[in-house]
């Protein structure tokens, strides 16, 4: 059994950076005037935690000590992640009904929503059998 | 924002060597928290959805769901460029077992609101 413990957080990654290619300037504006509804949305129903969005470039880094790194390629995969939102709300049915409300869902963006969790799997298992 | 993606890090280790890496992994944390870079992170559990418009999907049947592959957790530090964070990200003592850490820059504004708000002309070339 997984010892971790969820939170009342969830965090959703907005997977997919182009989704607005293809778009008129007029249907992308009357997407994001839909998104910023949606995001205006969850300010006023109070969950709003925090959201940001991320620079298409990044890096990876992998191997013992750091040895490898690496540009990632996240600007043309579907499933690179464009931004998040740290969500506050009861359980994991209610951030993904947030979610499916996203507008920009029509324009093949995926949104991958993780509960929060008050340790890693590891360090909570030690904890349990610790206590155990 | 840095992503650990990998979520068994642990797998094969006794716990012994488990602890060991945790011992390393919280010092790691504690380092950045006393360089006053810290600005926020959490782990995360496995479970989750991941939503697209017409379907709602397990995180474990997603495409990009390979164990290895799944986001175990998220570090959010502030520092003056993308070499500092991952100058950050190397020292992190969980990898070499197994962990991809993503590092991406956070953006103050939406690309996309900012595309928009170019002239029709640039944004045409």
């Amino acid at each position: 059994m997984n010892p971790q413990k969820p939170t009342d957080e969830y965090l959703l990654l907005i997977r997919g950076t182009h989704w607005s290619a293809g778009l008129s300037p007029a249907e992308l504006q009357r997407a994001m005037t839909d998104f910023y509804a949606w995001v205006d949305g969850l300010v006023k129903a109070g969950v709003h935690r925090g959201a940001q969005p991320l620079v298409e470039e990044g890096r990876l880094v992998s191997g013992a000590k750091g040895a490898t790194v690496t540009d990632g390629a996240f600007a043309e995969s579907k499933e690179a992640i464009g931004g998040y939102f740290l969500l506050a709300v009861s359980g994991l049915d209610e951030a993904v009904r947030l979610a499916q409300a996203c507008p920009i869902l029509a324009h093949g963006v995926q949104i991958e929503v993780r509960p929060v969790a008050d340790l890693c799997r590891p360090m909570a298992e030690v904890k349990a059998m610790g206590n155990g | 924002m840095l992503f650990f993606r990998g979520h068994d890090w642990d797998e094969g280790m006794s716990r012994e060597e488990t602890q060991r890496v945790l011992d390393r992994l919280t010092a790691w944390i504690e380092g950045l928290q006393q360089a006053g870079v810290m600005r926020g992170g959490s782990p995360l559990g496995r479970a989750g959805s991941v939503v697209s418009e017409h379907q709602v999907r397990a995180v474990a049947d997603g495409p990009f769901a390979e164990a290895k592959e799944i986001i175990g957790g998220y570090l959010a530090v502030e520092v003056a460029d993308l070499a500092a964070a991952v100058a950050i990200a190397r020292k992190c003592p969980t990898l070499g077992h197994g962990i991809t850490i993503e590092v991406r820059p956070v953006l103050a504004e939406c690309p996309i609101v900012q595309r928009l708000r170019e002239p029709p002309a640039l944004a045409a070339a």
